[in-house]
């Protein structure tokens, strides 16, 4: 596998039954990569570890005052040179290639994993969650508490929101140190070889020292083993600081308006100053850890070239053996602490990667509730649109609205009309075909729910418009149903180089834009799909009066001879549909058009005129002869619009 | 062919129109020596235990070089007792300092990366309200979460590890030059090689990187969003675009990944025959000179041995060079924040009464396109005024600049006849505070987010102030009562209860003019109405400009401007207005039928 073919057309169905088994499945895929980069290893590593045998070898030359074998030992090194840098160059391109190919499968797996759970994955993960995730807060999911939110009105799906975060901290955090063990176990074979082949050759070449050696060399191996764990943790702690003082810098700075308008900077400021100051002690304190490790490193090697040179002087008195003999030894020491540092990194490659690779195995191991493949062969149903459960009746190609005192409920229905919702219960039936047995494509396609948030995925304009559609209506035409008009001048003004709206960007969420310009953009969107039935779920709660009524009568225009269920308690789009129906309970409690409802459903009046029970009861009185009278005044209307 | 070209799209290429300013190279340069300057002792002591650690490294080799020598001489007193003695002690020596060099790095990169962290923080709590609302809050995010994150590794690591490896090729380069003389040239043959290939590779390095790292973060930006838009992405059906657009920023990434290693793949031969030619050149030169009796063996050894350990602080400078490189752009951005001119005002100017007075205001954001315009208004103190309209006629507009967070380009804003953009911000706002959609409720503990509001007020003033908009009774539940951790991470709340929360830090506020902008448009019908009647409360006696988008609202003010296209149109009470038949009348008949 080269760089330049990724992605892979299928990155394959992984071992996900446990974090080691997923580790072993990646590597067993890019076996030919490992062997390559073990190769190259060898290669570098061997003329590497064979340079000592050179300077010894001109050293006793020179002593022996032989120019040529001088020279021999000039050419030998421009030998090793060349094996040195072609074996560090490929050995390095190897690794880098089975590092970024491990990396890029996991995060298509992860893809895949994320587009198919959809829905089931989560309502909303917070947004300084998100941040604090992608700027490498190793966050443990399953640490209590401070991981887990907790949610003071509802039960909402909690564990699923929880392995929302999981997917994106996999991706963030995770998915790096995964390919580094994956990489890190041919190059540290290779090096392990080496370091075999070079004392079993110091050995042969000079028994005596050479064994000095052998058995000195796997004692500084393994020597740190013992301090890294420490260690480790220590940088986590580090690492878990650094993660909570971020998060406090950039909620400072995401709620500054509120700070600058009411005050508490310094409250704030004093804060972040302890967490910061926090996190250097922590990351001192984990620097003393390693600066003991170097000190180490620097000591174990030298005591053995100490005693390398003691009793190599030694042999060389009493002329055992030669003075280019004893400078390859001391050489061959001094370099092979290069490969011995391949022990550590494989230790701490694993020891970090290891909770990496259990969670990318546990979140790829996550699976839909409902089965979406259906029960029923994939059609696109057409007719009324009914829900036994409440009784709700939207017919074909009428607009429909309802009014719902509880927005929960509300919620909960509107992801019931669009079939395979998240709670049990009988199906919605479209055109009398329950939408639950239907695959789930097929009923998505039939049905299109806009819920309470929807989400303005980051793009440019016309990429956020291009989702799969009837092709019937022009995105111009959506844009003006939804009075875009003031949107598109913001996002062309906020943009670099944007003469058209349609290229100018829309970031993350839409966060440049206000509430209403959000929800404007999210309904053009959905009118642009052109779904047989539309279901909105309070598209203008954030739209102001004047805007909101030009948008009931653009959406009524457009989505004529559809069928469109808009929930809502605004009277400027109550008062444009077709029917109007008051669910109270879980049941329809009323139908009817606006005006009739609220002069005769005081229940109704509650909700949408926001005016409490008692506030009703006294007017009512009023109502019957102000209902008279508007009465009176709409026949007028209707007269005069007759007669013109 | 040989060799890769970078790829044309550009991942670390700015999408967003940078909001807030980049610091000038000048800027940045006065920041570091600033920054240097303050750490100076910390800075000498790095550089101080940093020699000795590389002098006591030199001795090994200079006393093999010895005893080389010696043997080769066939000198029967070695002395080996003694050299031995003398090389632990040596050993002990650098081990220790090394040791030192570690740490004292390790704490000199961190108090210069909590500096860096705490400066940014103190200057952006400072930015002017106008600038803040002008620029969003985005660019400053993605600074103080990125760029910081970015700068960590610089300050953490490279600075030190670039002054230990600098200084540590100078030594033993010195040490060479002292203990074989004539050796040193040889190190030198190498030097035009590394020049050349360092030039080169450093030339591309720099931006490569940046947009490798940009482009790999885009790979966890689209699953985090297809993550986060998992309702509509599955409504839409976009579950196979979501794929598709990670595997094109995949492929995007690991195009730019391809091109860095190219560049490694040009550098690393380069640095491996640079080191070979040292080595060899010492080698072959000195043989040379040994046999022409110019030098003894042990100095060749003693100069074979150094040239080899001149790998370590080599490569140690390359490693961290081109991340330092990195850090300069996200430096500058950094440092960017502090050409802003926080307006200091003139804290002589107090208001004397509570009138609020537009006079002829004129208001552009861009050069040229006014959104306000002769715009007159006289606010009483203790009326509610509502500004209806349609979205973009510029009521928001007005509203912040009665709220002091912008200057009129023309006319003037008055408060108790003192101009309020002439004020400093925090006089402003202990008389007017204006309240938006943005109820942020920050990590921490429910008292620190009232507290904030009034940093001195007891637990028995917070109770008060969440008793006065009703959110007492959930409160009081709480499980750590005040002490109970909300926002990101901790207690979510809902919406509603966000905004009962800022209600009550107005409370604690207490100005006594109040500007709301949409205060409860993003919540549901049932919350609104209940926190209606809370705001009414917090609203009593004060004199209150309102935003008004819900036209009940508009209905229980005493006053009603309708601004359409950046004038008012119809300014008077609801019945003038309705009894006038305007725009406003057509709207009011619709709504309530």
């Amino acid at each position: 596998m080269q760089i330049q073919d990724l992605p892979y057309s299928d990155p394959g169905v992984p071992d996900a039954r446990s974090g080691p088994r997923f580790l072993w499945w990646l590597g067993r895929n890019q076996l030919g990569g490992q062997t390559k980069s073990l190769a190259w290893g060898l290669l570098h590593f061997m003329s590497v570890s064979a340079q000592p045998f050179c300077v010894g070898f001109a050293v006793q030359a020179v002593v022996d005052r032989s120019g040529t074998r001088l020279a021999l030992a000039g050419a030998l090194m421009a030998l090793l040179g060349a094996g040195i840098a072609i074996g560090d160059t490929f050995l390095h391109r190897a690794a880098v290639t089975n590092w970024i190919t491990a990396a890029a499968r996991v995060q298509q797996l992860l893809a895949r994993k994320a587009a198919q759970l959809g829905s089931a994955l989560t309502r909303r993960v917070a947004a300084g969650e998100v941040v604090a995730v992608s700027t490498g807060e190793d966050e443990q999911p399953d640490k209590p508490a401070k991981g887990k939110r907790k949610r003071a009105d509802s039960g909402d799906t909690a564990e699923m929101r929880l392995s929302a975060g999981a997917i994106t901290m996999v991706s963030t955090g995770d998915v790096e140190k995964i390919g580094w063990f994956v990489e890190a176990v041919s190059r540290f074979t290779a090096a392990a070889l080496t370091i075999v082949l070079v004392c079993v050759g110091l050995a042969v070449y000079q028994p005596a020292l050479g064994l000095v050696v052998a058995v000195g060399l796997p004692a500084l191996a393994l020597a740190v083993l013992p301090l890294l764990p420490r260690a480790t943790r220590r940088a986590d702690f580090q690492r878990e600081k650094a993660g909570y003082a971020t998060e406090l810098a950039s909620d400072t700075v995401a709620g500054l308006r509120v700070l600058r308008g009411i005050g508490g900077e310094e409250l704030f400021l004093d804060r972040y100053r302890r967490a910061s100051q926090e996190v250097r002690r922590a990351a001192v304190h984990s620097a003393r850890m390693w600066s003991l490790i170097s000190a180490i490193q620097v000591l174990l090697p030298g005591l053995l070239l100490v005693a390398v040179v003691w009793y190599g002087v030694h042999l060389a008195g009493e002329g055992r053996i030669t003075v280019g003999e004893l400078v390859t030894v001391y050489s061959s020491v001094m370099v092979l602490t290069y490969p011995l540092r391949h022990f550590e990194e494989i230790a701490m490659a694993y020891s970090f990667s290891r909770p990496s690779a259990q969670r990318a195995a546990r979140v790829l191991s996550l699976e839909r509730a409902t089965d979406a493949d259906g029960s029923r062969p994939a059609e696109t149903p057409a007719g009324d649109l009914y829900d036994p459960a409440t009784g709700l009746l939207a017919p074909a190609g009428r607009l429909t609205a309802v009014v719902c005192g509880d927005p929960d409920a509300a919620g909960r229905l509107a992801e019931r009309l669009g079939g395979h919702p998240t709670e049990d219960g009988p199906s919605v039936l479209l055109g009398g075909v329950p939408l639950d047995e239907l695959p789930l494509d097929s009923a998505r396609s039939a049905v299109l729910v806009q819920d309470k948030d929807p989400v303005l995925l980051s793009g440019t304009l016309r990429e956020l418009l291009d989702v799969p559609a009837s092709g019937d209506v022009a995105a111009p035409d959506a844009l003006g149903a939804a009075q875009c008009g003031d949107v598109l001048d913001a996002l062309v003004q906020g943009s670099v180089d944007a003469e058209d709206p349609m290229d100018a960007r829309i970031t993350e969420r839409g966060r440049s834009l206000s509430g209403g310009q959000r929800q404007r953009l999210a309904l053009a969107r959905s009118l642009i799909t052109d779904p047989h039935v539309l279901v909105l779920d309070e598209p203008t709660s954030a739209v102001d009066s004047h805007t909101e009524a030009r948008i009931a009568t653009g959406v009524r225009e457009l989505r004529a001879g559809r069928t469109t269920v808009v929930f809502t308690s605004s009277p400027l789009l109550l008062d444009r549909a077709d029917r109007v129906v008051l669910v109270h309970e879980g049941e329809v409690a009323a139908v009817g058009v606006h005006r009739e409802l609220l002069h005769e459903d005081r229940r109704y009046r509650a909700v949408v005129t926001r005016e409490t029970e008692e506030e009703v009861a006294l007017r009512d009185e009023d109502v019957a002869i102000d209902g008279v009278l508007k009465e009176l005044e709409e026949k007028e209307l209707e007269e005069i619009e007759e007669t013109a | 062919m040989i060799g890769v070209a970078p790829p044309a799209y550009d991942p670390a290429a700015p999408t967003t129109a940078n909001t807030l300013p980049v610091g000038a190279p000048s800027t940045v340069r006065a920041y570091v020596r600033e920054l240097l300057q303050r750490h100076r002792r910390a800075f000498v002591l790095l550089v101080a235990v940093n020699t000795a650690a590389t002098v006591a490294s030199m001795v090994g080799p200079w006393l093999l070089g010895d005893l080389v020598e010696r043997v080769s001489d066939g000198a029967h007193e070695l002395h080996l007792g003694f050299t031995v003695t003398v090389f632990v002690l040596a050993l002990v020596v650098q081990a220790a300092f090394v040791r030192q060099v570690r740490l004292r790095g390790a704490m000199l990169g961190e108090r210069m990366l909590a500096d860096l962290r705490e400066d940014f923080l103190v200057r952006s709590v400072r930015l002017p309200p106008g600038v803040l609302e002008r620029a969003g809050t985005g660019d400053l995010l993605s600074r103080i979460t990125t760029d910081i994150d970015r700068l960590a590794n610089a300050m953490r690591e490279a600075v030190p590890q670039l002054t230990i490896g600098v200084m540590w090729a100078g030594l033993l380069l010195g040490g060479l030059v002292v203990m074989a003389p004539p050796l040193a040239p040889a190190v030198l043959v190498a030097v035009p090689l590394l020049v050349a290939g360092c030039r080169w590779y450093f030339k591309r390095a720099g931006a490569g990187y940046r947009s490798e790292a940009a482009g790999y973060a885009a790979v966890a930006a689209a699953l985090a969003e297809t993550v986060d838009a998992g309702r509509t992405v599955e409504a839409h059906r976009l579950g196979d675009r979501r794929v598709e657009l990670s595997e094109l920023r995949i492929r995007q990434w690991t195009a730019w990944e391809r091109y860095t290693l190219w560049l490694r793949s040009v550098l690393f031969p380069v640095i491996n025959v640079v080191h070979v030619t040292v080595l060899g050149s010492v080698l072959m030169l000195g043989g040379v000179f040994v046999l022409q009796g110019w030098i003894g063996v042990g100095q060749l050894t003693t100069g074979a041995l150094l040239a080899q350990m001149l790998v370590d602080p080599v490569n140690l400078i390359l490693r961290w060079y081109d991340e330092l490189q990195v850090a300069q752009v996200s430096l500058a951005r950094l440092v960017g924040v502090r050409d802003i001119e926080p307006d200091a005002g003139d804290a002589t100017l107090t208001p004397e009464g509570r009138e609020v007075l537009a006079e002829r205001v004129h208001f552009g954001y861009r050069e040229g396109v006014d959104v306000l315009r002769k715009v007159s208004l006289e606010v009483a103190p203790g009326t509610r005024l509502a500004l209806v309209g349609p979205s973009g006629a510029g009521k928001s507009t007005l509203g912040r600049l009665l709220a002091g967070i912008y200057a009129p380009r023309a006319g003037r804003v008055a408060l108790g006849g003192a101009e309020l953009s002439r004020m400093p911000a925090e006089r402003v706002r202990s008389h007017v505070a204006l309240v938006n959609q943005e109820h942020h409720v920050f990590v921490g503990s429910l008292r620190d987010n009232l507290r904030l509001a009034c940093g001195d007020a007891e637990d028995a003033e917070l109770w008060a102030a969440l008793g006065a908009v009703d959110a007492d009774e959930w409160a009081r539940v709480l499980d750590d009562g005040l002490d109970t951790d909300v926002g990101s991470g901790g207690l979510a709340l809902t919406p509603a209860q966000a905004q009962q929360i800022a209600l009550a830090r107005l409370v604690l506020a207490d100005p006594h003019t109040l500007v709301l902008d949409e205060a409860t448009s993003l919540l549901d019908p049932r919350a609104a109405r209940h926190l209606e009647r809370s705001l009414a409360r917090v609203l009593d006696g004060r004199t209150v400009v309102a935003i008004a988008h819900r036209l009940h609202t508009a209905h229980d003010a005493d006053v009603i401007a309708v601004v359409e296209n950046g004038r008012i149109t119809e300014l008077g009470s609801h019945d003038d207005l309705v009894a006038a038949d305007g725009a406003y009348a057509a709207l009011w008949r619709s709504w309530h039928g």
